[in-house]
């Protein structure tokens, strides 16, 4: 019943105190957000705690009535999500603390690896890292370009106003990050090797 | 003597019928995924999702919070 509802109306009944609409809305777009954030932050403990950020600054923002409606409930959410990041760099920046770059172990739930043998289990964990490597190399501005339109499935539109630049400056960016992205591919000889 | 083209053979639709609501028209205009088809296939092999734990976690977190 509630998976048919639309974002309004589970925002409207969870102000309305049913609990269980939010946790509908957890359920719709967990991925999108949990993909933003893990794949911009190489720290698994910090991401997961932003993820988690995201949605209790959500709660907060929807009780208070800072959430008003125009049909762009994601595109808020991940605006959320985007400052929260921009605060954490910001805050590390203060600290003059070293980020995670050297973060290697392996975040992803892979897909269905169930059937596969244990060596095909590995050439997949192995390019699934290289690809993380890959998108981690991306200046930053283009990293997050792609993430959210590939992985977060954004439109171009709603990239531009979480990101305060122009469509085509975003298109433009998305356009570098997937040149970046083949000519690394090529210089690491990187290419798919199992189907 | 003008002969009549035949178009009535071809049913045209009208703007209104051209359903957009899944595509984003920039990413259509500017081609994307034809000109980088092989890296979003790479890029399609990563598929970041938060485990059961976390979701679970985070849904305690809210029912605490209320």
């Amino acid at each position: 019943m509630k998976k048919t509802m639309t974002d309004y109306e589970l925002i409207d009944g969870f102000v309305k105190g049913d609990q269980s609409c939010f946790e509908t809305l957890i359920q719709r777009y967990k991925s999108k957000v949990f993909a933003y954030i893990s794949l911009y932050i190489r720290d698994q403990a910090l991401a997961e705690d932003l993820f988690q950020d995201t949605f209790l600054k959500v709660i907060q923002s929807v009780k208070t009535g800072k959430y008003y409606d125009n049909g762009k409930f994601i595109s808020w959410v991940m605006r959320i999500a985007h400052n929260l990041i921009i605060d954490h760099f910001r805050r590390v920046k203060q600290l003059n603390t070293v980020s995670n770059d050297d973060y290697e172990s392996d975040l992803f739930n892979s897909k269905k690896l169930a059937e596969a043998n244990v060596e095909d289990h590995m050439i997949k964990r192995q390019i699934q890292k290289d690809i993380r490597k890959l998108i981690s190399q991306l200046p930053d501005d283009q990293r997050e370009v792609v993430i959210l339109r590939h992985y977060s499935g954004l439109s171009f539109k709603e990239i531009a106003d979480i990101t305060d630049v122009s469509i085509n400056t975003a298109l433009g960016r998305m356009r570098y990050a997937l040149i970046n992205m083949r000519k690394m591919m090529e210089e690491k000889k990187i290419s798919l090797t199992f189907n | 003597m003008i002969k009549p083209m035949g178009l009535t053979s071809t049913q045209l639709i009208s703007y209104h019928d051209i359903q957009v609501d899944e595509i984003d028209i920039y990413d259509d205009a500017w081609g994307f995924y034809q000109e980088f088809s092989d890296v979003f296939s790479l890029l399609d092999q990563v598929r970041p999702e938060p485990g059961k734990q976390l979701t679970k976690r985070l849904i305690e977190r809210v029912r605490q919070q209320n």
